[in-house]
């Protein structure tokens, strides 16, 4: 006869949690970190203009990146396009987010479902948006002359204000979703029990709000910065040829000049770059707020 | 309490279902291996795009499916085609029969020794290919020419030569093409010196422009976006491009160099390791047919590889050149350009774009 099975949940003895994970795990090993290695061994091969890449262990690529002011001013843009693109939709997502979590109007979900809306453009599509309206007489250029504001055409396109506000502009929503669903989390009786002490608004928010947020903070912060990061499409259409940041880098070293050592040095340059900025802003924060 | 029977409960059939979905992961890419290729299967590396729908139109459909053959376009931009045909280069059998590729291209290709030597004895369309588009690694598909672009309604007089698209006196109405810095220096070069490979003082030219104010475009389609709205009043470009350009409604002349003209040949090459040779040959004597090249030569602007295709007369006016301007036209030093693509390439990007 056949016996109960009456194990709680979770219990070892039984390979069930293990069973579940097995194709996640395999499509992680296969689609990733497979991947990941060869990529890693690429970029310790040598270049052959014409044989694509020899057979080679050498750190030459490494040293190349390193040593060349052109590439260092390169990674320097970046994290630099990277860190101001953050911090602004930090600035402009908090208030945002802490409005929509608050807000008790029938319209939330319209609220939300206009934040999220940008996410159904893709990033090129909005790009192209932009450049309509950056352009010498575009949207921007026209009103303001036509306004008499200004007598000739701004520079706009091609500059690192467009790429910054085209970066914001893809990286706001996923800062908002952030915040709101964890700010929504925080009980509004906390903040009214800062006010009832006497502590004015930005006092509440500084002990009170930030330090309870912090965990939405973070992951905003992460997700934005790494996106920023590794943004291909807006520095490319709107920074144009002179604008070069690493993702552009890694894209036009492996497929227009087919330099795979070099192209897989780059984009190991640009994970750890990611990678390590990412971790020293969370301890940052957290050494702040914590 | 429900009651399950061991070996039927809900976590097992999960845990089942879990491995079974593991296990069609891993044959997942394996099935994929090139399997023999049916005979008349002809598969083709080609750009994507107008190229490749045009390649179907004039080509494929027309010539090739009527005597059996099934084509299959492996759509890619080159790079990424080259780099494949590199990478089989050990294996016995490719997975591409022919790749469409510019002439520069097709000598890269065949200085890395994956280039068929092309049997023109195969070919029995190669009597009629026009000198420049014969190469013994490949075969010339369409031609034009490296020209001058300009407003002519900003730019009087009209410019004769590749020096004017480097004269500083057009300050920020002059613009450059990102992706043609090949061009662009080989240009320099002719213009400063009378010779392609004139690099450096070629280069003098170009940072004069620079310094002047000229503006450099991502793409083509960048750059005639600011023809249109006139941010720029000059520049060089294909003379085809130009011609599609004008159909669009852009306001744009073109002029050929007095230097002579560049010649920009994209055609197509055979893998030394293609499975169907005799199908790339067919493809080749299909594309060089006359009614595939005149069809061509109306659809993409580009001038005909072929003595035999004849062109409305006005058309051969916009697309073409005169006797002369053919005479003057020049070949690029293909060995050049392979030793020094990749120095043009790092000075482009880290002085000229810098």
């Amino acid at each position: 006869m056949a016996t109960l099975t009456q194990r709680p949940v979770g219990e070892p003895g039984n390979l069930t949690a293990a069973g579940l994970l097995v194709p996640a795990s395999i499509f992680v090993a296969i689609g990733l970190l497979v991947p990941i290695a060869i990529l890693f061994r690429y970029s310790l091969n040598a270049f052959e203009p014409g044989k694509l890449m020899v057979d080679a262990l050498t750190i030459a690529n490494y040293v190349k990146f390193f040593n060349d002011p052109f590439y260092l001013q390169v990674l320097w843009r970046t994290v630099r396009v990277a860190v101001a693109c953050t911090i602004f939709c930090l600035l402009f997502g908090f208030p945002l987010a802490y409005v929509l979590a608050r807000t008790q109007s029938r319209f939330k979900n319209l609220l939300v479902m206009a934040i999220v809306l940008p996410l159904f453009v893709g990033n090129a599509v909005r790009a192209a948006g932009w450049m309509v309206a950056f352009g010498s007489k575009g949207f921007i250029n026209a009103s303001l002359m036509g306004l008499g504001i200004t007598s000739a055409p701004l520079e706009i396109m091609y500059t690192e204000l467009a790429v910054v506000i085209g970066i914001i502009a893809v990286n706001l929503p996923f800062m908002v979703l952030t915040l709101q669903s964890v700010i929504e989390g925080i009980d509004r009786n906390v903040e009214e029990a800062a006010f009832s002490l006497g502590a004015p608004p930005m006092t509440m928010a500084m002990r009170v709000l930030f330090p309870l947020a912090l965990p939405g903070i973070l992951a905003g912060v992460i997700l934005t910065f790494i996106l920023a990061m590794n943004a291909y499409a807006t520095p490319v259409l709107l920074g144009g040829p002179k604008f070069q940041t690493m993702g552009p880098l890694v894209f036009s070293t492996f497929a227009q000049q087919n330099n795979w050592p070099f192209g897989g040095a780059v984009s190991f340059i640009l994970m750890t770059a990611t990678l390590i900025l990412t971790v020293a802003s969370s301890l940052l924060i957290r050494r702040r707020y914590a | 309490m429900t009651k399950f029977t061991k070996g039927m409960d809900r976590r097992t059939t999960l845990k089942g279902m879990g491995l079974a979905a593991a296990g069609a992961l891993l044959p997942a890419g394996l099935g994929q291996t090139a399997s023999a290729q049916a005979a008349g299967r002809v598969v083709v590396g080609t750009w994507g795009g107008d190229y490749a729908r045009l390649l179907a139109k004039n080509v494929e459909d027309p010539f090739l499916k009527p005597k059996g053959f099934e084509v299959v376009q492996d759509q890619a931009s080159d790079a990424p085609r080259r780099a494949k045909m590199v990478a089989e280069r050990r294996l016995p059998r490719g997975t591409t029969d022919i790749q469409g590729l510019s002439a520069a291209q097709m000598f890269e290709m065949n200085a890395a020794g994956v280039a068929e030597p092309i049997d023109y004895s195969k070919l029995k369309n190669a009597a009629n290919i026009i000198p420049i588009a014969k190469y013994p690694y490949g075969v010339g598909h369409i031609i034009s020419g490296k020209v001058i672009v300009y407003n002519p309604k900003l730019v009087t007089p009209a410019p004769t030569s590749y020096k004017d698209c480097f004269d500083p006196k057009y300050g920020n109405k002059l613009g450059f093409i990102d992706i043609q810095y090949q061009f662009v220096m080989l240009a320099a070069g002719l213009a400063a010196a009378g010779d392609m490979t004139a690099l450096e003082k070629g280069k003098e030219l170009l940072l004069a422009a620079k310094r002047g104010g000229a503006r450099i475009y991502p793409t083509n389609e960048a750059f005639a976006q600011a023809l249109k709205t006139e941010e720029i009043s000059i520049g060089m470009m294909w003379k085809a491009r130009a011609v599609q350009w004008q159909n669009a409604g852009i306001a744009v002349e073109a002029a050929a160099p007095s230097e002579g003209t560049m010649a920009y040949v994209s055609g197509f090459m055979i893998p030394k390791n293609a499975p169907n040779k005799a199908g790339a040959y067919a493809y080749m004597d299909a594309m060089l047919e006359k009614g595939a090249q005149e069809n061509f030569a109306v659809d993409m602007g580009f001038g005909p590889t072929v003595t035999n295709a004849v062109v409305a007369p006005d058309l051969q006016k916009r697309i073409g050149f005169t006797e002369d301007e053919n005479k003057k036209m020049r070949d690029l030093d293909y060995d050049f350009l392979a030793k020094n693509d990749a120095a043009m390439k790092e000075w482009w990007d880290k002085v000229f774009k810098a």
